[in-house]
């Protein structure tokens, strides 16, 4: 989810600034201001055809229970944890889709479950082998019937932290909406009540506190928090 | 002996402009590959985690860790393409027949009681080895980019803390080969060598 604390966001900014105004440092000051929406822009949509290219609906291969590594999930939030009752809880499922629906906790949990060993891999280099359990988004599709023309998945969070994925990606047989971490109930710093879990996208795609899943014929501006601010929109794995 | 030593000696300073080239770019490309790799390094320092040692920014391209990824994931065609390029070049050439530590320097490194020889044999043999660093830089690159497409490519490097440090590692190796390379090609050509090859 989230990548810096907004402390160390503010101090990068703060460095950012420092590195333009020293004029001695070209290749910093190249890097930070002039080349870096350039360079992303100039080879992003070749990056993204070969990630779309390398998707397949197939699963990826799962790891074993004795490989979970409970320690090295690190919790990362760009606001904190948002205090949410588990029984008030409610998904809305809308957008361009037949049956818009909604889901209480139970309701989902009454769904087939689908657990998952996969490694969760964070933007920021780290990873951790990770339980999963919960309803695959593919099932809750099936649910709503989204229409021809949709294209697109948004997530809204509790929080405020939103996401976009495309709908293959969304689709995908590992990518599920999880209630349970290592065998345990999710707990509220993972993401509780529900949160986004697969392992073809990096940690910032998988959305914490989950509470709005929509179909979209169309991305809007709002891409996604991180994506808004320059980290890469498909972020496939 | 001599006549032949005499001969490479006139020989040095003309080097084919392709390979000028191949070694220009790839020079260039791979201080933006370290650079930025070093930027996205910083996020999570592959030694000590969140709690790890940092590089200072001057030494960093991208600003930040998004930035670090851009530059990183442009570059790396760049890289790539060049070294494949080269590869085919070698092939092409037929470089690969001559140009490359082979059996006879391998022979003159255990067995020659010529110096110049020696030095030659090594030099050869130090570039030649670089070969395979630069590859397995690629390799536990696209290992780390997409590990659950290419998931058995991740899975030959163990696990995920290995699978860093090895892509990481390729940076000291780079950076020593670098120096040993320089010292090397100025023992078997002196500076006319070195020049020759920038140049």
């Amino acid at each position: 989810m989230g990548l810096f604390l907004p402390q160390s966001i503010s101090r990068r900014r703060l460095l950012l600034g420092a590195g333009l105004s020293g004029a001695g440092l070209l290749l910093n000051g190249c890097g930070t201001s002039l080349g870096v929406r350039q360079v992303g822009n100039l080879t992003e949509p070749l990056n993204q055809a070969i990630e779309k290219l390398l998707l397949s609906q197939n699963a990826v291969p799962e790891f074993s229970a004795s490989a979970i590594e409970p320690d090295k999930l690190l919790i990362n939030s760009f606001n904190g944890t948002p205090d949410l009752d588990p029984a008030q809880f409610r998904l809305v499922v809308d957008g361009e889709v037949n049956q818009p629906m909604d889901f209480s906790l139970a309701d989902l949990q009454s769904l087939p479950q689908k657990d998952m060993v996969i490694r969760h891999v964070c933007v920021e280099g780290w990873a951790a082998i990770v339980q999963w359990g919960g309803v695959p988004l593919q099932a809750l599709a099936k649910l709503v019937q989204p229409k021809p023309e949709a294209r697109y998945v948004f997530f809204t969070s509790a929080d405020g932290y939103y996401e976009s994925w495309d709908l293959a990606s969304s689709l995908h047989p590992q990518t599920l909406m999880v209630y349970q971490k290592n065998g345990q109930p999710l707990s509220p710093q993972n993401g509780a009540p529900l949160r986004l879990a697969s392992p073809i996208k990096l940690g910032y795609k998988q959305s914490k506190w989950v509470t709005q899943i929509t179909f979209m014929n169309e991305l809007t501006p709002r891409l996604g928090y991180w994506e808004d601010r320059g980290y890469e929109w498909f972020a496939g794995l | 002996m001599t006549a032949t030593a005499a001969k490479r000696k006139a020989k040095l300073p003309s080097q084919a402009t392709m390979a000028k080239t191949f070694h220009w770019v790839n020079i260039i490309a791979l201080l933006l590959m370290m650079a930025s790799g070093l930027q996205i390094y910083n996020a999570n320092p592959v030694f000590g985690g969140r709690a790890g040692w940092d590089f200072p920014e001057v030494f960093l391209l991208g600003g930040w860790l998004a930035g670090g990824r851009a530059w990183h994931f442009a570059i790396m065609w760049v890289y790539s393409l060049n070294l494949l390029a080269y590869g085919i070049f070698v092939f092409v050439t037929q470089r690969w027949q001559h140009r490359f530590a082979s059996s006879g320097d391998l022979k003159a490194l255990r067995a020659s009681q010529n110096e110049k020889r020696k030095t030659f044999a090594k030099h050869r043999l130090v570039y030649t080895l670089i070969v395979p660093v630069l590859l397995l830089a690629i390799a536990s690159g696209l290992a780390m980019y997409k590990p659950a497409q290419l998931h058995w490519l991740a899975a030959m490097f163990g696990n995920w803390q290995t699978l860093r440090t090895v892509h990481f590692l390729t940076v000291p190796i780079v950076l020593a080969f670098t120096l040993i390379h320089s010292i090397m090609a100025l023992k078997v050509g002196n500076l006319r060598l070195v020049k020759s090859m920038f140049f």
